[in-house]
């Protein structure tokens, strides 16, 4: 059953650790600040850099920039990174990835959209293989806008990211940016990762699809795509 | 040799062995010869006139093409165009064209050139053009689940895929 947590306040085991100490409970105000301060100043990124966003990532980490002056050490691995900042186009084969990569990140973790093709797909978004933006895919935090965002515009999407794990640690609810008709302009054929209404398996493009090859039903097309039909439909398929 | 020359040979050679008629032009996009020819031709080249670089293989979908008037039909088909070039000095590239039927298949050249094999699947992937004897004729560049062949003419930009699209 899933919960909507997003109201509750952050916990940490190290919250129970305090507890349990003689006397330290009666610090735990200061040491919740320490905390907040800690997490908010480390926050370690992954970067999944899938083109020309990531060499203007590459820039922000560099010396002109310096991002790592706010604690944002850029890591090779997702199991050690908190911030997942996906930079670049990310097609229907790579999404699958994208998706194992942020199951391994640990909790708590965060993720940034850089650069239009990540937000909304931007003129890839109709092409058959680029998803209509990494928000279909995984929950984001923060989304950068540009084609693509300098370095500068980076940095500064990384400090409204920690502005906002300061509001979430501090126990407040971060109002999400409500503007209706932007929201409506760059809203995906398919529903965000988040959205109930979103479509589990057949859509209207599956169903098109289905028309062009001539299958008769959805489910041939379901039993098309399963792994073992799909080696004898690689055969036949073009015929 | 120069380059000139070893064109000269290669034209030679075409017209020889291959079936090539005596008054063709060579196009910019290389000769169009018979399928039958398209693995021996590799093989002389790279065995008897130094063509060790497989450079590229590049397919092609034509969709059909009614006849009308006075202009003839033509039937979906494929074209797949082959690159073979010398290394050193007088460098010359052999390129030619073999046209294939929808249910027909090309000879792989993976036997003769080891990287042929990514380069046929590519092509494979994207056209759908078949290549027999190929060892491992799978899709490299889509999802391994993938129906269709997307650079085919026939293809929509609206054809969609689970579960993103």
């Amino acid at each position: 059953m899933a919960v909507d947590e997003s109201d509750l306040p952050f916990e940490h085991p190290l919250y129970d650790l305090m507890a349990k100490m003689p006397g330290l409970d009666l610090a735990t105000t200061s040491v919740d600040k320490l905390l907040n301060w800690g997490v908010r100043n480390s926050l370690w990124i992954f970067p999944m850099a899938t083109s020309c966003c990531g060499i203007e990532f590459m820039a922000a980490a560099a010396s002109r920039v310096d991002m790592d002056r706010m604690g944002t050490i850029v890591r090779g691995t997702p199991r050690q990174s908190d911030v997942m900042v996906v930079a670049g186009t990310i097609t229907v084969k790579m999404a699958p990835r994208v998706k194992r990569l942020w199951d391994q990140m640990p909790e708590p973790k965060w993720c940034v959209a850089m650069g239009s093709c990540a937000i909304s797909g931007d003129f890839y978004r109709d092409i058959y293989s680029v998803i209509p933006g990494i928000d279909t895919v995984i929950p984001v935090d923060v989304y950068i806008p540009g084609c693509p965002p300098n370095p500068e515009e980076l940095m500064g999407g990384m400090l409204a990211l920690q502005e906002k794990v300061a509001l979430k640690r501090a126990g407040l609810r971060v109002p999400p940016e409500v503007r209706p008709e932007t929201a409506k302009m760059i809203k995906p054929r398919v529903g965000r990762a988040e959205d109930p209404t979103r479509e589990k398996l057949i859509g209207h493009h599956q169903a098109l699809q289905a028309r062009t090859l001539d299958l008769t039903e959805p489910a041939d097309l379901v039993e098309a795509m399963t792994p073992k039909a799909a080696a004898d439909g690689d055969q036949e398929g073009g015929a | 040799m120069t380059t000139a020359e070893r064109e000269s040979a290669f034209v030679e050679l075409l017209r020889a062995r291959f079936g090539l008629a005596e008054d063709a032009e060579p196009p910019p996009e290389g000769f169009l010869l018979a399928a039958e020819h398209h693995f021996e031709l590799a093989r002389t080249l790279k065995q008897q006139h130094g063509y060790v670089q497989y450079v590229s293989v590049v397919a092609s979908h034509w969709p059909e093409v009614p006849a009308k008037g006075k202009v003839e039909g033509d039937p979906e088909h494929y074209e797949v165009a082959t690159l073979l070039r010398t290394v050193g000095p007088g460098s010359h590239v052999a390129r030619w064209r073999v046209r294939i039927e929808m249910d027909g298949a090309l000879d792989s050249l993976v036997p003769l050139f080891a990287g042929a094999d990514w380069q046929e699947r590519e092509q494979f992937d994207l056209v759908g053009v078949r290549f027999a004897d190929h060892p491992d004729l799978r899709r490299l560049m889509m999802p391994e689940e993938w129906v269709g062949h997307p650079l085919r003419k026939d293809y929509a930009i609206e054809t969609g895929h689970l579960p993103w699209r």
